[in-house]
Parts: C-alpha cells; structure tokens; sequence
C-alpha cells in the first residue's frame, strides 16, 4: 500500500494537470462588477465529477493595490478596471475578472483664470476632471462651448480666442457634468510692443535675453499682458531647418548659422528683431598620444595625478576579472607603462580614487568570493611599489561600486542604496562616521562626487542629490550630512552627476548623465548605450530647471570631467567627447556645435577586438586620459584653441 | 484506475534506466551568463551559453534557477536591479526570454510547486540592513508578483514539500526556518534554529526531565528571536515601512542556516547550518530536530536524491561535498571539489549522480562537478563562466 501511495506521489508530481484536469472551481458569484471603495464577499470551492470537494481554495489578485482580496476572500475594490484574479486549489486554477467601475465624476475644475482678458489675447484653460471618489481624471473626454462666440471662442482643446470686450460663458462637459465659467474680456490697450536685446549677432548656443513690454497708446507699460515669444529662422544650410529653443520669459537659442526673427506678441500687437547667427566654429583637432593596453580583460574605471616624486601616475580598475588594479606611469602620456598592481578578493574593482596629497589609493571591491565586498586602502606614495595598508568592509558587503576621497574621508556606495562616509585620516584604521541614504520607496544610488564640501550622488530614480558634508551651506559635516537640494528627470535613468560652476556666467549647474542600454546586450561585440547629460541649472537651488542636453545618436553617457568651460566626456560606443561650457547654457549642446572634439579608442588587439566602450575621462596637465572597458587607458591632447580671429578648420 | 497508474509510472522508471545523457542549467553570477552542461555518464561540458540581463558594464549576478515541473521553462533570479532584482522566464531548449517580473531585494533561490503552479522565490536581501525580507509569490503563467510574504532577515534556500502544499525556507541571519502554505500563502510556522540545534546536541538520555516544565518550549520556538515576545509570524508585514527603522538589535545566528530539502517521500526537512557546521533533520510533523549530522566546513546547499536514500550536501568552506546515506545517517564520501567556494547540488532525477556547482575565486572559472552515487567518486568537471552558483537538473534524453 506504502509503495501505490508513492507511485501515485511521484505520478501526481509528473502529471498534476493530467491527474487535476477533472477538478473545476467555482466561483460565487460567477461574475462580479463593484465600485470604488466597496466590498464584497466571495465563496469558492472545488467541483469534481459533479460532487463539492472539501478543498481549500485560494483566492490570490494581480492587482493587489487596485483591488485586493484577503484570506477570507473579502474582495475589497479600490480603484477602477478591470482586474485579473486566481483563484487556486491543489492542482487547478481558474482565471477570472472582476469589474470596478469607475466613478461617476464629479467635478470639472477649470484652474487659473484671469480677472480680466484683454481681447485679442488668447488664454488657454486649464482643465481637471475629478471623479467622485477624489481621482484626478485623465481618461475622459471634455468638451468646450460658448454661447458668445463673438466675444470669444474656444476651440476643442480649450483655447480661448477673445475678439471683443464683454463676458462670455465658456461651459466645459464631460460624461453629463458641466462646469460654465465666464469669462470677463475688457478693451485692450496695448497698441504696441517694445523689444530689445542684448545685440543682433551670436553664435550658435550663445543664449539672447530678449525684454518685451506692452505698451498703451501714451507709451504707458501695460505690466499683466500676456506677451507670448515665438521664432522663425532661415539656416545657411538649405538643407537644414532654422531650429533653436525659445522660452516664454525671452531667452533664445539658435542650434544652426542664419537668420533668425524673434517675435514678441500681445493680441494684434507684436514685434520682431532678427539676429543673425553664426557658426560657433570651436571644433579643433584631438590627437591620439599614447595608450597603455589592457587586452585580457575588462577595464574600469580610473584616476591620474601627481605623485609626491612630480612625476605623473594613473590607477585603472578592472572589471568583471581577477580583482587586479594597475598601476601605470603616465608621465610621458606617449609611453603609458604599468609600474605595479594590487590583486584583491574581488571581480570587479569599479572604481580608483586618489587622495588630494597622492599618498593614498581606495579602490572598491565587487565579486568577492566570500561575498563580503568593500573597500582596500593603499599606500601609493611610491607608485612602483604599492602597498595595501587595510580594507574596509563593514556594512559594504553588498559590494562598493563608487567611491570618492576627500579631506581624509571616503565616500563609498553600499549596496547601491546607500553611501558611508568613511574616516580614513590613519588609513590603517577606518572606520565610518556617517551614512546618507534616501527614504523614497525603492531607492537606488550609483555614484557619489565630492567637491567644495557638497557631495553630489546620483540617485537613479531620484535623481541628483545635493547634501552639505562640510560646505557649510545646510549646516552639514562628513559626520552629519545634510541633503539641501534635488533634482530629477522623467527617464529615471541619473547614473552621474558633475558640478559647473559657470565661471563667464557665474551660474551653478550640475550635469547629470544618463546609463542606459536600450539594443541590448552583447558579449561576442561591440555593444550600444543610449542616454544623455542633462544641464541642471541649480542656480537657485530651491527651483531648479533643466535647461540643456548633451547627447549623441546611438550613443550613450558615462562618466565625465569639467575643467574650466570645457566638458571631457565618456559617451562608451562614442569615445571621448570634449565639448564647449563656455557661456549660458540652454538647448541642445550638440546640435549647437558646442563639440570641440572626439576620439574612439578603437583597438584591433582589444579584449573584445573593435568595440570601443569608453568607460571615463579626466585631464591632467593639458592630455586628456581616458579608459575603456575593452582596451585599457588611453591618452589625447586637444590642439590649444587658437585666438578667435584665426580661421580654423574643422576635423 | 490504479493498476494503469502503477503500470505507467514503472514504465516511466524503465525508460528512465536506459537514460544516457544528462543535462543541467547552472548560472554564473560574475559572468551574467547562464550554461548548459551535458553529462553522457564519462564527460561533462558545457554545450550552450546563454548571455542574461540587460547592462553590458554591470554585473547584474544571475543567482537562482530552477526548471518548471513540466519542463517547459527555467526561470532565473537576477540579484541585482535598482535596487529591486528581476525574475526572468526562459523557454527550456530554444531560450528564449519569455517573460519577466521584479522581485525584492536580491531574489535568490526558488521553486515551482506542482500544485499550486506558483513560484516561491527567497528575496535574500544579502547585503541589506539586518531586517526581516520575504518570499515573493508569483504567477508564473502572467509573470505577476502576486505577495510578498515576510519571513526573516537574509532568506535563502526556497524548497516545496514533496505534495507541493508547504513552502519552506531559512533565514541566514535570524537562524529561523520558516514553513508557508503554499496555498493560502501563510507563515504557519518558525523554528529558532540556534535553539533547535542546542537541544539537538544535548544527551538526553542521561538527563531527568521530570522536572522539566516543556509547557513554554513550543512558545519560544515560534517566538522570532529578540523581538520583545511578540509573534511575528501571526503579523502582516506586507504594509511595514522599514525604510526609516535602524534594527541593529536583530539576531546574528551562529547556526547561519542557508539552506532547506525536504524529503521526497517522508515529512521531514533538512537544514544546513553554515556557521556550525551541521545538517539538522527535522521532523515536520513534530516540528522537532530527530537527527544532527556532523559535517565539514561550511555546509550551504542540500540535494535529495529522489529515491529518498542520499542527502548530497555542498561544503563552501571546506571545497568538499559530502554524500550521506539517510537511513543509517552515515556520510558516506567527502568529496574534494575541483576547486574552492563549492555552492549547489542539483541531483539527477534518477538518483544517479549529483552535479555541484563551484564558484572559483576571482578569474577562476565556475564549474560543475559530476559525482556518482553509486561509486561516489567524482567522475568529471564541466566549464563555464565565473561563480558557477545556482544548479537545476533538467532532463535525461536518450
């Protein structure tokens, strides 16, 4: 008997459908529609041949947070659709829906109207659907009607065209509710529009602040007049369209070399100025200089600097290896040779840093074989001669990925959620001193940059984050970090984050970049990245606005460097893209010829042969380095720009 | 009815005899790659690899596999996202990704119970804050996440009894072993495993226990460890906001289980103990330990075989794997693996031979060892990527 029971175990295992197939649940009541915030009970059990099994079932949502069912089956609806349930017993299933309605509306907000209207300008309504269970709408469909038209009209996607002074009614409807706003259209007394600016000629990317004023017919300035800027343009180029980016507070930016006309306008009233736009002309040559090969395995990321001796070294990671770190001399950037290297228990050493006085070496441990990851503080005072003074692990088992000295404290990542601050002023005996770490709902972080004591991590989801370890500006200390300001973009997608602060404008930006890696993956060949960097102005830094891009087709950001107004930057599968700050900054960089230069480290003896992946950037001494994951580091120099009169010719 | 069930499952075994060629799925998580080995019963290689993930320049750590009991697909946990890890759906033979879901914090190991048709797969949350993570449930034939259910803090080793009816899994941090309904998705019980493991060691047989009060002992066993008395598997954890909580007070288990097999045909379960070096049977009926065995070094994944005679255990610690003979409680070989950090055990649906993953360190690459159980010697190594880790056995194809 003991043996059938195991049989028809290890047969129910192999063929539980098979055995099951006769089974049914049932679901009571069989169908079920409810409404925001109801509940209701169900029962279920198992059918089999006819006879009511005395059989558990389950009964599970998959859309718990729209509409979720607890162990005593009570469904409880919380927001509308149509959702999808299991119901489960031992060995059968059964796949229903249940139906929440949505809410009746229950109001349509029409938002921001102006007291008065002068005719001829129009406004456009701002709309929110609200339903009767407190939910912003965006699914239903309204319309718009007047019934003085000759005062004003509104098309369907509530624009207000006003003609003539007088009130008119505006009634907007969506699904049997209307809400009726009158609109009050007085006499315009704008005759005329001023408008200045700064010249009539720049260069592409150079940004015009154009002033408007409505004035009446005394020459009075009408201060609330709606004045709306637009643009039309002529490129050089007859192939090329005239684009360029315009704000509605004057500030303009031309992308190509033409002529462009700038309007203000208010109603009948307007004004143009046209400018005249030149090429930006900063491309210079970039030179290849030298390269130090890594070809058996993947490099990562890397530092230069000056060594106590004077003479100039450079640290490179490896990734996804043997946990080595090499050490090079770089003070000939022609002839880069290794002089020394660190193996760690690691896989991937992702990040080198340097400290100030070029004594001390941290690099970031990923892929131990324990799985107890962190960090190894090294004495690089003799570059040739490296020695690993202590790790670091302590709360960094999941791995650093980057990591940051300053001012005898190291900034490391913790398990992509978090970074520590570290105190290493005896490098043989760290120990942390402070952690920060968001409290948003599945927060991650990347990377952590510290300049003038603001830290800047780069939060994926969240964003940039700003935090005072010691600037001052938030009370801050490495010990007590505090978080001051934050920015982030839709794509979700902030991998880096560089401080600029604009010495010709005097303005706070940060750059954020991008990772992403939208064709995929490639081991065999060259891979793709996707993504850009975002100009953040964080000039005031409880508003701050995103404000120009950086991106290059079919390429994707990485790390970068700032010095002075220029902009070193790993775009992976792009190379090395040097690129023009100078000035304000607002639109599209690239397509402004704000590039100076490129170079694509393409290695036919590469770890992976052809497949430039440039990993990062830095300059040092006028020779930009620069590492990729398939061939090691690389060194440039940009030609010196020459004096702006001197025609000079593009790569 | 019964009598062509018997015939068709000795058939099945008959078949199963003449069985030459054997393949497993193996990851490795320093490679984002997921191989194939096959094993002819003399050679074991390694005949596909599959490129996993999604990001070139991160290492995104493929952890858990496992084969869906019809055999259609495997499914892989990725440890790594952000910050959340990703279950990922392959088709067996072509695959093909077909579906894909995010999970917890470094979701781990994970099994599909016949009967349910859900996947249970631990949220390891290895490098987390010392606080209680969880078993993701999820829909296999949507790819949906359908709950999380809280359990302890690291959770690992996530197997189904053998009716597909009990989840169980251990929480390496905490030192408790966990048993769910699989069905109605409940922790119905715990057990302190440093406290299961003491008793385990005491002789009883020369102690008077008449004076014992056994009235509170069942109390303490369910009680999660240092949490001022209060019952936590009776709690829902679902809703706990933990992101503001400093938890340092949590339990670091000396036992540091890290793994649960429950016997295919008996009711009862086996848990490696990482940090004392010891594998507990316990009775799930009893919900008591019934035997302790002694191991080498650093005892981490457990394999039964499927006739229910061997317990096939991993020991990271010492690169060895010891074979164990269930009945007489005997370990039969300790094995030196081919290289250090050994890791899974995934053992041959006939019982016939185990195939243990060894992750290497550093460069070294991942490997897969073949051990006979009848010889127990170890009969050849396959190849692959670096940190072999997570095993699953696939099929025998003639």
């Amino acid at each position: 008997m003991k043996n059938i029971t195991r049989v028809l175990c290890m047969v129910a295992l192999l063929f539980p459908l098979g055995l099951f197939a006769q089974k049914e649940i049932i679901i009571e009541p069989a169908t079920l529609t409810m409404e925001v915030g109801q509940s209701k009970q169900l029962n279920a059990y198992v059918m089999e041949n006819g006879k009511k099994l005395d059989e558990d079932v389950n009964i599970v949502s998959r859309a718990r947070r729209a509409l979720s069912i607890d162990s005593t089956k009570m469904a409880y609806a919380i927001a509308p659709g149509v959702h999808n349930i299991i119901a489960i017993a031992a060995g059968v299933r059964k796949d229903f829906t249940i139906t929440v309605n949505y809410p009746a509306l229950a109001e349509i907000k029409i938002e921001e109207i102006p007291e008065k209207i002068y005719a001829g300008t129009p406004i456009e309504l701002k709309v929110k659907v609200i339903d009767k269970s407190g939910a912003v709408r965006d699914n239903v469909d309204v319309t718009f009607e007047t019934k003085s038209a000759t005062i004003a009209n509104v098309d369907a996607f509530g624009m207000v065209n006003t003609m003539v002074p007088g009130k008119a009614t505006i009634t907007a409807k969506a699904e049997g509710i209307s809400n009726t706003i009158t609109v009050n259209v007085v006499k315009n007394p704008i005759v005329s529009i001023q408008l200045d600016a700064e010249g009539n000629e720049a260069r592409t990317g150079d940004v015009f602040h154009f002033k408007a004023k409505a004035l009446d017919k005394n020459g009075n300035e009408i201060t609330d007049a709606p004045i709306y800027f637009s643009f039309n343009g002529k490129s050089d180029n007859v192939s090329q369209s005239a684009s360029g980016l315009i704000k509605q507070d004057g500030r303009f930016v031309a992308d190509e070399a033409g002529r462009y006309v700038i309007t203000a306008s208010c109603g009948v009233a307007s004004a143009s100025k046209t400018v005249k736009i030149t090429a930006r002309e900063v491309a210079r040559k970039i030179e290849l200089v030298g390269h130090g090969s890594v070809s058996d395995k993947h490099t990562s990321d890397f530092w230069v600097w000056e060594g106590v001796d004077g003479r100039d070294y450079a640290v490179t990671g490896t990734w996804g290896a043997d946990g080595t770190a090499y050490f090079w001399d770089v003070t000939d950037p022609a002839s880069i040779f290794k002089i020394d290297s660190v193996q760690v228990d690691a896989r991937t050493v992702n990040d080198v840093k340097i400290s100030e006085d070029g004594k001390i070496c941290v690099i970031s441990r990923e892929g131990a074989s324990n799985r107890k990851n962190g960090l190894v503080i090294i004495d690089v005072t003799n570059p040739r001669d490296v020695e690993i003074l202590s790790t670091f692990d302590e709360n960094m088992t999941g791995g650093v990925h980057n990591v940051f000295i300053d001012k005898g404290y190291v900034y490391a990542l913790s398990g992509g959620q978090k970074y520590y601050a570290i105190n290493i002023k005896d490098p043989r005996k760290p120990f942390a001193v402070s952690k920060f770490e968001l409290d948003t709902p599945g927060h991650a972080i990347h990377d952590v940059w510290v300049e003038d004591g603001i830290a800047y991590s780069s939060n994926w989801g969240d964003g940039i984050q700003l935090v005072d370890v010691g600037n001052g500006i938030a009370g801050g200390s490495p010990e007590n970090p505090k978080q001051f300001a934050s920015y982030a973009y839709p794509n979700k997608a902030n991998h880096a984050a560089f401080p600029f602060r604009s010495p010709s404008t005097g303005k706070f930006y940060v750059i954020g970049g991008d990772e992403i890696f939208p064709y995929g993956l490639n081991m065999e060949g060259p891979n793709m990245a996707g993504g850009y960097l975002h100009v953040i102005d964080f000039t005031d830094l409880d508003n701050p606005e995103e404000i120009a891009r950086f991106e290059i087709p079919y390429a994707g950001s990485h790390n970068f460097w700032i010095e002075g107004e220029t902009l070193y930057v790993a775009f992976y599968n792009g190379g090395v893209r040097v690129v023009d700050l100078s000035g304000e900054l607002m639109g599209d960089l690239r397509k402004q010829g704000r590039e100076i230069a490129w170079i694509i480290p393409n290695d036919p003896k590469g770890y992976v042969p052809n497949a430039p992946f440039t990993w990062g950037a830095q300059v040092h001494k006028g020779h930009v380095f620069y590492s990729d994951w398939n061939s090691g580091l690389w060194s440039a120099k940009v030609e010196p720009e020459k004096p702006k009169a001197t025609k000079i010719q593009s790569k | 009815m019964k009598k062509i069930l018997v015939i068709g499952a000795f058939s099945l075994l008959a078949i199963a005899v003449q069985a030459q060629n054997y393949y497993v799925y193996v990851t490795a998580e320093s490679e984002d790659e997921v191989s194939v080995i096959k094993f002819d019963g003399k050679k074991a290689e390694t005949i596909k690899t599959i490129p996993v993930g999604v990001w070139p320049a991160e290492n995104e750590g493929p952890h858990g596999i496992t084969i869906a009991p019809d055999g259609k697909h495997w499914y892989l946990s990725m440890a790594h996202g952000n910050p959340y890890g990703t279950l990922y759906k392959y088709e067996t033979g072509s695959d093909e990704l077909v579906g894909s879901v995010q999970l917890g914090l470094f979701p781990a190991s994970m099994q599909i119970s016949p009967v349910t048709g859900l996947l249970y797969c631990v949220n390891f949350n290895l490098h987390g804050d010392m606080v209680p993570s969880s078993v993701s449930v999820v829909d296999v034939e949507t790819m949906t996440e359908l709950t999380q259910i809280t359990t302890g803090a690291m959770p690992h080793g996530s197997r189904l009894s053998s009716d597909g009816m009990k989840h169980y899994s251990v929480a390496m941090m905490s030192g408790e072993l966990f048993e769910i309904d699989a069905l109605n998705l409940k922790v119905l019980r715990t057990l302190d495993l440093d406290e299961a493991s003491k008793m385990a060691g005491m002789d009883h047989s020369m102690m008077d226990h008449s004076t014992m009060d056994h009235s509170k002992m069942g109390e303490e066993k369910k009680t999660a460890p240092k949490m001022d008395g209060i019952d936590h598997s009776k709690m829902d954890h679902s809703k706990m906001d933990h992101s503001g909580m400093d938890m340092p007070a949590m339990k670091h288990s000396t036992f540091k289980p890290t793994w649960v097999s429950p016997h295919p045909s008996k009711n009862l379960v086996y848990v490696a103990g990482n940090g004392s070096n010891e594998v507990l049977e316990i009775d799930a009926d009893t919900w008591k330990v019934t035997r302790k065995f002694v191991t080498d070094k650093g005892p981490y994944n457990i394999d039964l075989s499927p006739d229910g005679k061997r317990m096939v255990v991993s020991y990271k610690t010492a690169a060895k794997t010891g074979v164990w003979d269930l009945e007489s409680g005997k370990e039969l070989a300790r094995i030196d693996n081919s290289q250090k950090v050994t890791h899974g055990v995934s053992i041959s649906s006939d019982s016939k031979f185990a195939f243990v993953s060894v992750e290497g360190i550093g460069d070294d690459p991942g490997m897969v060892d073949v051990i006979d159980l009848t010889t127990n010697k170890l009969i050849d190594t396959a190849y692959l990527g670096k940190q072999a880790g997570g095993i699953a056995f696939w099929k025998i194809e003639r």
